[in-house]
């Protein structure tokens, strides 16, 4: 059965970090990752964006050797992740979705876990781990166990387990779930540092957490890759569709009504109409309101966001 | 060095847990208390056991009087003849009787010349009360062999019952009651190990590049020093109860430590097949307590049919208690509990292989 697999015949590329082969992952009846083919390049930043339950914690899971593929597979730095996996492991750092840490033990004695199974030598390690808690704000802390953390800090200390190890590919899976947004800023800043020298592969469902940092986005639903590229790319999909926005004082329904007939899609809320359509006209839309006696606050085109990107490939909201 | 973070780690994550490690160090404690209070101290019970003599000659003589009756636990009274040491025992005046086969003496005898041969003594005991029964007869059998020096060479010139003549219901009661005390580490050895798949922690360490034996020896080594400071704990409320070591204290504490790191790898082995804490508990719960029943902890496994026998042999608490016991009331030495010792290296080696196995199947799904 896998002998006459197609995949077998892909060929192994150097410049990149990851590549799968069709990989896929099915539990029972559900077929979690569906024959996915990625190809990561080395430095790159990768985010995986995809609504609850697409598949990106189970394509991680087994990037990382911790689930077997049903089917496909998958080079890491090279290795085969079916036949490799120490070696596998050994190129990975990795901040899972789930926050898990030893409760009892302090931070810097968690880093240090984490370092020493990656046989890192002492020195070197307690030097490394001390930097990390200073970038992630949690040096005052260092001596205090973690179950006594806020949720945030455990987050950040999270984050820097996967660091620790100092490794070419870093696989954070959802990293900012939970922090506040100024926490959440100084993450990003972190990995945009990072950036330049590590392959990062990311899963979000921040959009604007993959459309500040990614270099490529890959968009994934029900276990299928269903978009890819970049930024950039994904919005231009959108090209030529315009959303219209319009603040006015004095909406009447009998307007809106004849705006809903005309366009795809309109919205209206807090006095503010917004249009969205292929065929929709700034302004012949302004004039036809003016014409009808509405007081206009403010007008503008708005670029099409990943957030429509999303809706339109995948006909659902990102987040529930 | 992977194994020695993991040892340390694990270590430090149980210390810490205040809570986790009272439950590990306080229940044995609170357990060999309460039994010290009910079986030892000064307060130990005595048991009347009647004895007739049909042998009748110097030998038994020696057997009756410097032997049973040095006992302290027991309080012997002679009968002429069969029928009234059954109607003693019949109105619960005795709760066993002896009978000294003729050729007693001479079989002795021989035993002390050739260290060859065999003795057989006949015991009567009260079916009702098979807890007493179970411990005169462990009482009787002991100072028997040694009287006849079948695991000690004695000669009857030297005092032969000096030795037997301390027993306390202490000493028998003891080794088995330890053994059950390491027995139930079964369902706490792999509390940890449950405690991280469940966290998702042992995952989160998975994807580093560690073997599954280093895992394993990490968690197990763990518990082997909870296991040896329970050890201690219970040898030192043993002694303080009145039970007396009468052979090397180390080659016991071997015996139990052995049985201990059987029970870890059980424990491990459990933990690696089951997904929860609340599972893998009453997974090892039900495992433990039918093995703890058949393995001779509270009553002699000579008391069960056969094929239980052959079943409880199977597993390495039976052996350890006979081991035991030999050692601390007999005073034997490894020559005579070898094979014990061994079956115990042996079970605990192939356990941790099965771990082993079992834990890297769990390592990726
Ligand atoms: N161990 C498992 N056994 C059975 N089904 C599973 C298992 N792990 C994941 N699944 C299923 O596979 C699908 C994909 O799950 P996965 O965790 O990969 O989603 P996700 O994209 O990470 O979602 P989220 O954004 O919520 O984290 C889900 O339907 C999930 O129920
Ligand atoms: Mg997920």
């Amino acid at each position: 059965m896998v002998i006459d697999n197609p995949i077998y015949f892909k060929k192994p590329d150097d410049n990149f970090a990851i590549q799968t082969f069709d990989i896929t992952r099915i539990f029972g009846k559900l077929v979690a990752v569906n024959g996915i083919n990625l190809n990561i390049k080395k430095g790159e930043l990768f985010a995986l964006l995809g609504p609850n339950g697409a598949g990106k914690t189970t394509i991680i899971s087994m990037l990382c050797c911790l689930l077997k593929p049903s089917s496909g597979t998958a080079l890491v730095m090279g290795h085969d992740i079916n036949k490799d996996p120490y070696r596998v492991k050994a190129t990975l750092g990795i901040s899972p979705q789930e926050t898990t840490l030893s409760d009892h033990l302090n931070p810097l004695e968690n880093l240090e876990l984490i370092g020493s199974l990656h046989n890192m030598k002492p020195k070197v390690l307690r030097e490394r781990a001390k930097k990390l808690l200073e970038t992630m704000g949690l040096a005052e802390r260092a001596k205090d166990q973690v179950r006594k953390f806020s949720g945030g800090m455990k987050r950040r200390l999270n984050i820097a387990m996967a660091l620790i190890n100092d490794p070419p590919i870093i696989i954070l899976d959802e990293p900012t779930l939970g922090l506040d947004p100024q926490s959440r800023r100084v993450v990003w800043k972190y990995i945009a540092r990072l950036k330049k020298d590590k392959t990062i592969l990311l899963t979000t469902h921040y959009l604007e957490e993959a459309d500040f940092l990614a270099d490529r986005i890959g968009i994934i639903d029900e276990g299928k890759l269903v978009a890819l590229g970049t930024s950039r790319d994904l919005k231009n999909d959108m090209i030529d569709t315009h959303t219209i926005v319009i603040k006015a004082w004095n909406l009447t329904q009998k307007t809106i009504m004849e705006m809903k007939a005309k366009y795809e899609d309109v919205q209206i809320s807090d006095g503010t109409m917004t249009i969205t359509d292929r065929l929709a006209d700034f302004r012949k839309i302004v004039d036809y309101l003016h014409a009808a006696g509405t007081i206009i606050r403010s007008a503008y085109i708005r670029e099409p966001t990943l957030d429509d990107v999303f809706i339109k490939i995948t006909g659902k909201e990102l987040r529930e | 060095m992977r194994f020695w973070s993991l040892f340390t780690r694990n270590i430090k994550e149980t210390c810490r847990d205040v809570m986790a490690l009272a439950f590990l160090l306080a229940f044995p404690l609170l357990f060999m208390l309460l039994f010290g209070a009910a079986f030892g101290g000064s307060n130990s019970p005595s048991y009347a056991v009647g004895v007739v003599d049909n042998d009748q000659t110097e030998v038994s003589q020696g057997f009756i009087n410097n032997a049973l009756s040095e006992v302290s636990v027991l309080q012997v009274s002679t009968y002429n003849d069969t029928d009234t040491a059954l109607e003693k025992l019949r109105l619960g005046n005795i709760s066993s009787y002896i009978v000294i086969p003729q050729g007693f003496g001479e079989q002795v005898s021989q035993l002390w010349q050739s260290k060859q041969g065999n003795i057989s003594l006949d015991i009567t005991y009260d079916e009702s009360n098979l807890a007493v029964s179970e411990q005169i007869i462990s009482i009787i059998n002991s100072v028997t062999r040694s009287f006849a020096g079948i695991e000690i060479p004695i000669t009857i010139n030297t005092n032969p019952i000096n030795i037997e003549s301390r027993i306390t219901n202490m000493d028998f009661t003891a080794p088995g009651i330890i053994i059950f005390g390491l027995l139930i580490m079964i369902p706490t050895a792999g509390r940890l190990m449950l405690h991280d798949k469940e966290t998702h922690f042992l995952h989160r360490i998975m994807t580093t590049p560690t073997h599954p034996w280093e895992f394993l020896a990490g968690y197990a080594s763990s518990m082997v020093i909870i296991a040896i400071i329970q050890i201690i704990i219970f040898i030192l409320l043993g002694w303080m109860f009145g039970m007396d070591i009468i052979g090397s204290i180390w080659l016991a504490f071997a015996i139990f430590l052995l049985a201990a790191v059987c029970s870890i790898g059980i424990g491990m082995v459990v933990a690696s097949l089951s997904k929860s804490e609340n599972q893998g508990e009453s997974l090892s719960w039900l495992f433990s307590m039918p093995l703890a029943i058949v393995s001779g902890v509270w009553f002699s496994i000579e008391f069960l049919p056969p094929y239980l026998q052959t079943f409880a042999n199977l597993f390495p608490y039976a052996h350890a208690v006979s081991a035991a016991r030999a050692v601390i009331t007999r005073g034997v030495g490894m020559e005579a509990v070898s094979g014990d010792v061994y079956f115990l290296i042996g079970w605990a080696v192939v356990v941790f292989i099965v771990g082993t196995i079992l834990f890297r199947r769990t390592m990726r799904s």
